[in-house]
């Protein structure tokens, strides 16, 4: 077997394309043994398998009514699309919490990782420890979690309302996950404390990152705190930054396994999600339904995600 | 060994793409799965080979063990396993699990939507006529029917009505057995007179909050098949007998457990169990475990019967599920069909009953548990097919049960009624 990789290719100059002469005519393509070619076959099979062809289904199950079972089933185009938009408010309702728990999260763990991040910077033993411990939720599963606090918010045996009675903060108490206007703001609670400790750690190796020196030299100009804070860490902790913001959404959008731990299964409408709504059609055999609320959560998490990265570019370039 | 440039190399994946976009557009579906009509008898044979029987009840599976025994020392030539989901897993993904038979040579199923789409799906074998068919109680299979065809044994019989703290009741004084929704009232006020919270509601917990529902309803609604005439668009949330039936929702307020919305069914049954309220507002399937909990006193069931003039049209309701079928994809069935049959025999399916705490609808049982002794004359009384597994669309049947929460929380009747009625018109 023949391979020709390497010696025969020609010398690439430093940061660009192969240049050709002017009216010199281009070389043949670099020939490599075909027997290469078929080391990515597997991986590309599984892709294939796995995400193309599921996602190319799921395309064309969104075009139809089908129940998940019939061997028959009717082409509906953009009805399903069409009816998530205008003709199912449970569908609506589920986008406009999954919006605010977005929000309500991406807000405070970025603010929350950032903030336990500068506290936590230094290499210090009791630095690493509380690491190791702002961590801890991180590695617990989501089905932990979400009994670990749907018992800690239950009303009558919680430990919120027993605290709060402990404190005598009775007046307080409240039923937490059964009041509708609250409940999925305790989810967001949660689900910060579920997943600060990991953003955490994305900042401290970013703030790491930064030289010490630009500090000091700020210091000797007379910059404060805030200041250092808005020329110095906020800008060079930018890339960390669209990391956390872009995994946090993503994760806000996928609360799925939290939400049906704490709420149960289907939840109710104050808890419900995006992607429980989905799980919910699908259950409820409306799998052509189920496709075209999955594409539509797919194109608003690639959407909200793109935006969140073009903002966070525009502030920081101002900075 | 020729060679090939990265152009072809890249022609020939984007070929391989083009392909699997052609393969995935071949149409929805797998093996095609026929309608309930046509349906076979589980095809005959010898007993070997190994049998799978998937569920959803994890709670029994020491008993469903030992019963595997008894059949496989009774069929030495078969192997027998259980494939448990939890509950929620089975309702949402039981027909995708079952498909194929991969798993589930016998299964059991929910009754209700999950019941009928298996239907749909051409799941079921037809038990009709069928050995294990015989050892029930004729009006309990009418769960397991689609037509004249038997498809399902329903195996469980279950009260989806209050559990009552006898002890307390009897130092309230309070009536066991009101006879209409002033009497039920009336229980209420001597229970919290006594000190105790009255009722114990787990109103966080879709699946137990909604049981209370099937008593709420059953008296006050026009047609025995309410929840599908509501589903159907015939009866409507926003008549006047749903938000009557709402308004005594609200008059319950007082004596049901503060926060009852966010609290989740174990809590509830705490509750209950530490005698802190008297009643726990879900049903018979949840003795066992208030008994797990340390509760000793006696328990009875109660009606909380909502009617108010007149004699009621019943005087309780019932439950038939956990349906056995044989899986009409197995390349097992004699096996399956043995498995049903063995489950099916009343000896074995009082051994079932007595060590879950759960009747059976199987005839000639003998109960020997005591908490099953005791509420064995409810199988007699005039009660009603729990209603709200009429509903075959999960989220109307979670909307109508929600605007019940709803007002329990402090929403009016009529509003919780026009948002649930909101919803079923979306899917009418």
């Amino acid at each position: 077997m023949s391979v020709s990789i390497g010696g025969t290719k020609p010398a690439t100059p430093a940061g660009g394309k192969a240049e050709h002469p002017p009216g010199k005519k281009r070389k043949s393509p670099t020939r490599v043994s075909p027997a290469l070619y078929l080391f990515p076959l597997p991986a590309i099979a599984v892709t294939l398998v796995f995400l193309v062809m599921p996602t190319l289904q799921a395309f064309q199950y969104a075009l139809t009514d089908w129940n998940g079972f019939s061997a028959s089933f009717n082409y509906v185009g953009l009805d399903n699309f069409i009816r998530a938009f205008t003709g199912d408010s449970l569908f609506t309702n589920a986008l406009a919490n999954n919006l605010k728990f977005m929000l309500v999260v991406v807000i405070f763990q970025t603010a929350l990782s950032l903030v336990l991040a500068m506290m936590l910077t230094r290499n210090s033993r009791g630095s690493v420890l509380l690491r190791a411990l702002f961590f801890f939720p991180t590695i617990l599963s989501s089905v932990s979690v979400a009994f670990i606090w749907k018992f800690i918010y239950d009303p009558n045996f919680g430990l919120a309302n027993s605290t709060l009675d402990a404190v005598g903060l009775g007046a307080l108490q409240s039923s937490y996950l059964g009041n509708d206007t609250q409940a999925l703001y305790w989810v967001a609670v949660t689900q910060v404390w579920f997943h600060a400790g990991q953003m955490m750690v994305v900042y401290v190796a970013g703030l790491q990152g930064i030289p010490r020196e630009l500090y000091e030299a700020a210091e000797i100009d007379g910059a404060g705190k805030w200041q250092q804070f808005k020329s110095i860490t906020w800008p060079l902790v930018a890339p960390a930054t669209a990391i956390v913001v872009a995994y946090t959404t993503i994760q806000s959008f996928k609360a799925f396994d939290l939400i049906l731990g704490i709420a149960g299964n289907p939840p109710k409408a104050s808890l419900d999600i995006l992607s429980t709504r989905i799980y919910s059609s699908f259950a409820n055999a409306e799998f052509g339904y189920a496709a075209a609320q999955s594409i539509i959560f797919m194109a608003l998490i690639a959407l909200v995600t793109w935006l969140q990265r073009r903002v966070l570019r525009l502030t920081q370039k101002q900075e | 060994m020729s060679h090939v440039t990265r152009r072809q190399a890249l022609g020939l994946f984007g070929a391989l793409g083009m392909g699997a976009a052609v393969a995935s557009c071949s149409g929805p579906g797998g093996a095609p799965a026929g309608p309930a009509t046509g349906v076979a008898a589980p095809a005959t044979g010898e007993i070997t080979g190994e049998v799978s029987f998937a569920h959803w009840r994890g709670e029994d599976k020491e008993v469903f063990d030992e019963l595997i025994k008894k059949f496989v020392a009774a069929n030495p030539d078969v192997t027998a396993t259980q494939n448990i989901s939890t509950s929620n897993d089975y309702n949402a993904q039981g027909l995708q699990k079952l498909r194929g038979a991969a798993i589930g040579d016998a299964f059991a199923s929910f009754r209700g939507s999950q019941f009928s789409n298996f239907t749909e799906a051409g799941l079921y074998t037809d038990l009709t006529g069928s050995t294990a068919a015989s050892q029930y109680g004729t009006e309990l299979l009418a769960a397991g029917k689609s037509g004249d065809l038997q498809l399902g044994l329903p195996y469980q019989v279950v009260f989806p009505m209050p559990l009552i703290n006898l002890d307390i009741f009897d130092r309230a004084g309070a009536d066991t057995a009101p006879k209409d929704w002033d009497g039920f009232l009336g229980t209420c006020e001597a229970l919290m007179s006594a000190g105790v919270t009255p009722i114990s509601w787990p109103g966080g917990d879709v699946g137990n909050g909604g049981q209370l529902f099937n008593c709420m309803i059953v008296n006050v609604a026009p047609a025995e098949d309410m929840c599908a005439q509501i589903e159907q668009g015939t009866l409507k949330c926003t008549d006047d007998w749903f938000i009557g039936m709402l308004e005594q929702y609200q008059q319950l307020i007082p004596f049901i457990q503060p926060n009852s919305t966010g609290t989740a069914v174990e809590p509830a049954q705490n509750l209950f169990t530490q005698g802190e309220a008297a009643m726990l507002a879900t049903g018979s399937y949840h003795l066992a475990a208030v008994r797990g909990l340390g509760a000793e006193f006696p328990m009875e069931l109660i009606f909380p019967n909502t009617s108010t003039s007149g004699t009621p049209k019943f005087e309780g309701v019932y439950n038939a599920t956990f349906i056995l079928g044989v899986n009409s994809g197995s390349d097992n069935q004699p096996a399956a069909m043995e498995w049903v049959n063995f489950l099916s025999d009343p000896e074995n399916a009082g051994y079932y009953a007595n060590e879950t705490a759960q009747h059976v609808a199987v005839a000639d049982v003998e109960y020997t548990n005591e908490d099953l002794q005791k509420l064995s004359p409810w199988l007699t009384r005039n009660t009603a097919l729990a209603p709200r597994f009429q509903f075959n669309n999960l989220d109307v049947r979670n909307a109508v049960e929600a605007s019940a929460t709803a007002v329990i929380a402090g929403t009016s009747p009529e509003q919780a009624a026009a948002e649930a009625q909101q919803i079923v018109d979306e899917r009418v």
